[in-house]
């Protein structure tokens, strides 16, 4: 049976020396809300566990004009919601992270810890896609260093951090614009997605579009923004984008739904998103 | 009345609102172990051997069996299970061997540690697979298997029941029929899922007595198996039940007893503890079996059903000591609440490499309903007749004859029509209009059930008085939830004219408080309503007779009143129960009679035997309820999201003994049929369930429930107390139908499986005629 | 054994726990509060929900050795020991409850909400308990006796 030992970290120096030292064998305990469940089915049996609630820089959020909104990586996604700077400007995101589990979940469940975990499911993966989300970390021997969050995510479950490198925060560009979530799952509340479309709109009506839960990773449909972003946005061009986006897609049959289901969605989804930006 | 009729609070509030009462895994004793069991990884193979040794020098681990400890048989109506398995195992995540050590932890380690070699058999994946020529046996020695005298085994096959409907004839039927239809339905196996799994305690003292806590809807039906199992009389055997968390059927019987016991034996003194997690609960504990429906009709040209051929196959999985009963009850109850003269049905409980059938609330009804409904609607909508109208002509009234050839009266059904259309606004046809995208429809479906149980099951019950005429009311009737606490003392309230904060109930020990057969069936308002009653008129007698005494008077020239016994003619001249409760006390001093104890027992009247070839009978049931419901959807014909708004559904229960509890329950089981036709299904590949949590197995939640309105209709069953029937069953029947059907009134298009995911409903609304030509006019 | 200091139910206490255990099977197995209930394990169900700090959390889902520096709520902090607490009262009152498994959590959740959101609607208070779920009640009655609360907050505060 596996046990493990406990170390509630003080500082970011001794997380980043800790992992590295275990050498996989460690691992961080924020939200826990996916780490306790895989403790539980021992899909998982590290010998140590670090508690990161007690360091301080990852505590908070911040804004600033020319850098954006920076989230500590202790954020809940409850928080998320009382975010004033959120509200106004990325009021999808918190929309997106409110569809995270239910609301004992997300009183645990942090924003980085989703994105850390890296499912291709992860509510909030394709919310901070479309803003561009810059995710900050600290290696003890590397120093800082800022991952774009496309090139975070590198497969189903695995992101692009390296041993000893613990994200500190993820900021978010300034942007002024407007976004929507949709997600589609077979319960209305508390159930993991079948499918999930993100898309923004910024104010000189550019969109983004970002797809979940139907490839190895979440994505960017950039061939159906193409067809949005280089001309004129009408009825038929949005049906267009829809379907591109629907062939960027790869999703897969499981226990939750068929692959042509999934494909399907994807474009309806995204039509669907597009309009309500329009409507906007 | 001063109680009967009115909603009480529940006598258990206070605790459940607190935390404060107890279920049976909230039980710590001290020097208490816990156990583990080792299940097995396939679905059907042989046990070649079985290694514990390893297991057994783990330190903290104090006792490790295996089947050969318990190999005995046992069966409610069919002796065909072991609590453990002994040569081979029949389902993935039966129990091969279990352990008990000082933790869980070291418990489930020890099972690790347990080496079992297994030679795989060819596996019998499905009803096709086990009634196909040749198949592999599930139960080789099926002739030799004890079982009751109204099912029918057929030995050399994977058939544990085949139960038959001869009524009328059939081909006569037919042939007077203006049109023929052939529909075939199939329902998925779903799992009762209680938010308490299986939990159960056993402790063997060294005298050899037993003691069990389970949480369980049956105690007496508990001890019965374990002395069976384990050759003790049952006085040595004692079983009491901490609160249930919910049962449903899952609980009845038994599941996971016997695997402690044992290990209780080799720890002698030291309590065991098995409590199953939510996977084990999935898994290895009952599930409600699969059903293939095939139903054939022929309907004159003004739309009287004249004949049925059904053939129902139950998915009974490894086991069915329990489930043939389901298949006997879904025979006697196979074209549903309707009045046909010429039918023929077969009704057969199949052997699977699945998990175990059992009992789940409606034993047989809601899985035959989804059939005969959406074959009723199907029938109505080719013969163009509307679909509530085709019910009134075809359903059971007053004097008309079920398909037993039992004559039924009062009925209700078409009481239960009109409340359920006019509620739910049939006459206005949901449009055909298809707005924002979205579509709506109504469904219909009628229900009924009786109790399934043996003829002669009994009930009793025992009050008795303190000096300060406070009484104790004790019956082993289970409170499950479902209010039985509150609902039996009303009854014994309005007898006694005491009110229900004088009486204590105490329920749930074989040791300690009388025969219950079974808390399953919605058979406690009834059956245990009826001992209570009885109870209670034997203590009131008592009380007259002394009380009469006392005031000089004749038994007939008093009566209760406010707690005691009072004369008729002159109130003023009464006997309070204090001072009667334990005996009368003369005027010179002595005393008579003794403390005043109240005795009722009760069978239900004349409920007798059909002809085992026609299953025809006289009585074959102690009541019918009925009932309808009506369902409207909303569909999303991009997505195929479907919402259920709004739903009404309406039971003739007789009398309602507590309005506000008989609402509670109605409405349980409404959203617990909502779960079963949107979301619900234990998935089967090969045998193996690949969705036993809740991650992939998604019941309703809160922001999931349609707007409910019940109707309790009261035509009164004569021999129920104050006329009451049961209806904690039939509360769930109508759902999946009427939401089914519903679905066809809005796309013309019917699924003809459950449930009803968005997937299948998208493929329903890209069939759909009238959906692709409203997007073709819309372009 | 990692040494902890935490209250419970308003009672300040330091004990040693098992950094291998979960709050909930702390709570039931060391703190004897068994109140709080494991449905599932994996928090699905929500019958484990304890407040933590004044919000909803499942604690299957923490550590024991988490609740250091937390204000830790179970059912059996809810009424005074004397008086119920009013939404156990509007429990009872309205049937909200039947075989009482998921009733701890759903107060639970239902006393989070209300500590918030004094005055929740209809859809906020289904929202709020949609982590919980029940199999006996249909949640009909659950709602009514939460949003009795609601209408009661209302009226204090002089809203109509």
């Amino acid at each position: 049976m596996n046990k493990y030992d406990y170390i509630k970290a003080k500082t970011l120096d001794e997380v980043s020396k800790l992992l590295i030292e275990k050498n996989g064998k460690a691992t961080i305990l924020n939200g826990g809300t996916d780490l306790l469940v895989r403790l539980r089915e021992n899909l998982i049996e590290p010998e140590l566990v670090i508690d990161i609630k007690g360091i301080k820089e990852l505590r908070g959020i911040s804004f600033d004009d020319q850098v954006g909104l920076t989230i500590g990586a202790l954020t809940t996604m409850n928080e998320l919601g009382e975010i004033d700077e959120i509200n106004k400007n990325y009021a999808f995101l918190a929309d997106a992270a409110h569809t995270v589990g239910s609301v004992q979940i997300r009183n645990r469940a942090t924003l980085v810890g989703n994105i850390c975990n890296a499912s291709p499911l992860a509510d909030t993966a394709t919310s901070l896609l479309v803003l561009n989300a810059k995710i900050n970390t600290y290696h003890v021997e590397k120093g800082e260093r800022t991952i774009s969050i496309h090139e975070f995510f590198t497969g189903p479950r695995t992101n692009s951090l390296e041993l000893g490198e613990i994200v500190v925060s993820i900021t978010i560009p300034t942007v002024k614009g407007k976004g929507v979530y949709l997600k589609n799952a077979r319960r209305a509340e508390v159930d993991l997605s079948t499918v999930a479309v993100a898309a923004f709109k910024d104010d000189k009506n550019q969109y983004k579009i970002a797809l979940g839960s139907v490839a190895a990773t979440p994505i960017r449909a950039f061939k159906a923004e193409e067809i949005l972003n280089n001309g004129d946005v009408t009825d038929a061009t949005v049906l267009q984008a829809a379907k591109v986006a629907r062939e960027t897609a790869t999703p897969i049959t499981d226990i939750r739904a068929s692959k042509d289901y999934r494909s399907e969605m994807v474009e309806v989804m995204t039509k669907r998103a597009i309009k309500k930006l329009l409507e906007a | 009345m001063d109680y009967v009729g009115k909603s009480i609070k529940r006598v258990d509030g206070i605790k459940k609102v607190t935390g404060y009462t107890k279920y049976t895994d909230d039980i710590k004793m001290s020097k208490m172990l816990y156990a583990k069991a080792k299940r097995s990884p396939l679905a059907h193979a042989k046990i070649l051997s079985i290694d514990t040794s390893k297991a057994e020098k783990l330190p903290g681990v104090k006792a490790v069996i295996t089947g050969k400890d318990i190999p005995i048989r046992v069966g409610l109506y069919l002796e065909d299970k072991t609590f453990l398995a002994v040569d081979k195992v029949r389902y993935a995540g039966e129990a091969v061997a279990a352990v008990a050590a000082d933790t869980v932890e070291i418990a489930t380690e020890a099972c690790e540690l347990i080496e079992v070699e297994y030679e795989k058999l060819p596996g019998v994946y499905g009803i096709k697979d086990a009634i196909a020529k040749d198949a592999p046996l599930v139960h080789e020695d099926l002739g030799e298997y004890k079982h009751g005298s109204i099912f029918f085994p057929e030995p050399g096959t994977n058939i544990s029941n085949h139960y038959k409907i001869i009524k009328g004839d059939i081909n006569k039927g037919f042939a007077e029929a203006d049109y023929i239809f052939e529909n075939e339905y199939y329902v998925p196996h779903i799992q009762h899922s209680p938010i308490e799994t299986h939990s159960t305690i056993a402790q063997a003292e060294p005298d050899g007595k037993l003691n069990v806590w389970a949480g369980c809807q049956s105690p007496y039906a508990v001890r019965a198996a374990l002395s069976a199992a384990l050759e003790l009389p049952l006085h040595k055997v004692r079983v009491s039940s901490p609160q249930v968390g919910g049962g449903f059927g899952g609980k009845a019987g038994t599941t996971l007893e016997g695997i402690v016991i044992p290990l209780a034996q080799k720890c002698l003194g030291r309590p065991v503890k098995l409590t199953y997690t939510r996977e084990e609960e999935f898994i290895a504990s009952f599930v409600r079996q699969g059903l293939l429906g095939k139903m054939k009709t022929g309907v004159r040209k003004d739309g009287k059903i004249v004949a049925q051929e059904i053939t129902y196959y139950w998915d009974g999985g490894a086991y069915t000591e329990y489930g043939v009963n389901i298949a006997r009850s879904g025979g006697y109850s196979s074209v549903g609440p309707y009045d046909v003269e010429n039918v023929r049905a077969d009704s057969l409980c199949v052997y699977t490499n699945h998990p175990v059938g059992g009992p789940y609330r409606g034993f047989g009804m809601s899985e035959i309903h989804f059939c005969i409904e959406q074959n009723m609607d199907a029938v109505a909508a080719a013969m163009n007749i509307d679909p509530a109208e085709f019910r009134r002509i075809n359903c059971l009234k007053e004097g008309g004859h079920n398909v037993t050839g039992q004559q039924v009266f009062n009925v209700g059904l078409t009481d239960c029509i009109e409340a359920v259309t006019e509620d739910m606004k049939w006459e206005e046809k949901v449009n055909t209009e298809i707005k924002d995208g979205k579509i709506r429809g109504k469904g219909i479906s009628l229900a009924f059930k009786a109790p399934s149980m043996p003829n002669n099951v009994p009930s009793s019950s025992i009050v008795r008085f303190n000096e300060d005429g406070t009484a104790h009311l004790s019956v082993t009737a289970m409170d499950i939830g479902q209010g039985s606490d509150t609902v039996l003392t009303q009854i014994a309230s309005e007898v006694l004219q005491l009110p229900p904060e004088k009486i204590l109930i105490t329920t749930g020990d074989t040791e300690n408080t009388p025969y219950e057969w079974q808390t399953v069936a919605s058979r406690i308002t009834y059956c245990a309503g009826n001992a209570v009653y009885r109870a209670a008129e034997d203590a009131k007698s008592q009380f007259l007779e002394l009380g009469a005494k006392g005031l000089g008077l004749s038994p007939e020239e008093v009566e209760l009143k406010e707690e005691a016994v009072v004369s008729k003619a002159d109130p003023d001249k009464r006997m309070p129960f204090s001072s009667l409760s334990m005996g009368l006390t003369m005027p010179d001093g002595s005393g008579i009679h003794g403390p005043i104890i109240g005795r009722g027992a009760f069978i239900p009247p004349e409920v007798k035997d059909t002809d085992p070839e026609t299953g025809q009978g006289e009585k074959p049931t102690a009541f019918w309820t009925y009932g309808a419901q009506v369902s409207e959807v909303e569909i999303d014909i991009e997505t195929g999201d479907i919402r259920v708004p709004t739903t009404a559904a309406a039971f003739n229960v007789g009398k309602v003994i507590n309005p506000q509890l008989c609402e509670a329950q109605i409405e349980g089981g409404i959203v617990q049929g909502l779960g079963s036709v949107l979301w619900e299904e234990l998935v089967l590949e090969k045998g193996i369930a690949k969705n036993p949590s809740y991650v992939d197995y998604k019941i309703p939640t809160s922001v999931d429930i349609p707007e409910m309105k019940v109707s309790l209709i009261e035509i009164a069953e004569p021999t129920g107390p104050y006329g009451a029937r049961g209806v904690a069953e039939p509360a769930m029947v109508a759902t999946a139908p009427s939401i089914a059907n519903a679905v066809y009134n809005a796309l013309g298009v019917r699924i003809e499986t459950m449930p009803l995911t968005k997937e299948r409903i998208l493929n329903a609304v890209k069939q759909s005629k009238k959906v692709q030509d409203y997007l073709k006019n819309m372009k | 054994m990692v040494e902890i200091n935490f209250t419970i139910n308003g009672e300040k206490v330091n004990k040693q726990v098992d950094p291998n255990k979960t709050l909930l099977k702390y709570i039931r197995e060391d703190l004897d509060l068994t109140g709080t209930k494991e449905g599932c394990g994996a928090g699905e169900c929500g019958a484990c929900t304890v407040l933590v700090d004044g919000k909803a959390v499942n604690s299957c889902l923490m550590l024991a050795v988490e609740a250091d520096g937390k204000e830790i709520t179970t059912i059996e902090g809810v009424s005074d020991g004397y008086n119920l607490d009013p939404l156990q009262e509007a429990f009872i009152e309205n049937a909200a409850l039947q075989c009482g498994f998921c009733t701890p959590g759903m107060i639970m959740s239902a006393k989070a909400l209300l500590k918030k959101n004094p005055t929740p609607n209809e859809d906020e208070v289904k929202s709020a308990i949609s982590g919980n779920l029940c199999r006996c009640t249909g949640y009909k009655k659950i709602i009514d006796a939460i949003m009795d609360i609601s209408k009661q907050n209302s009226k204090e505060r002089g809203d109509e």
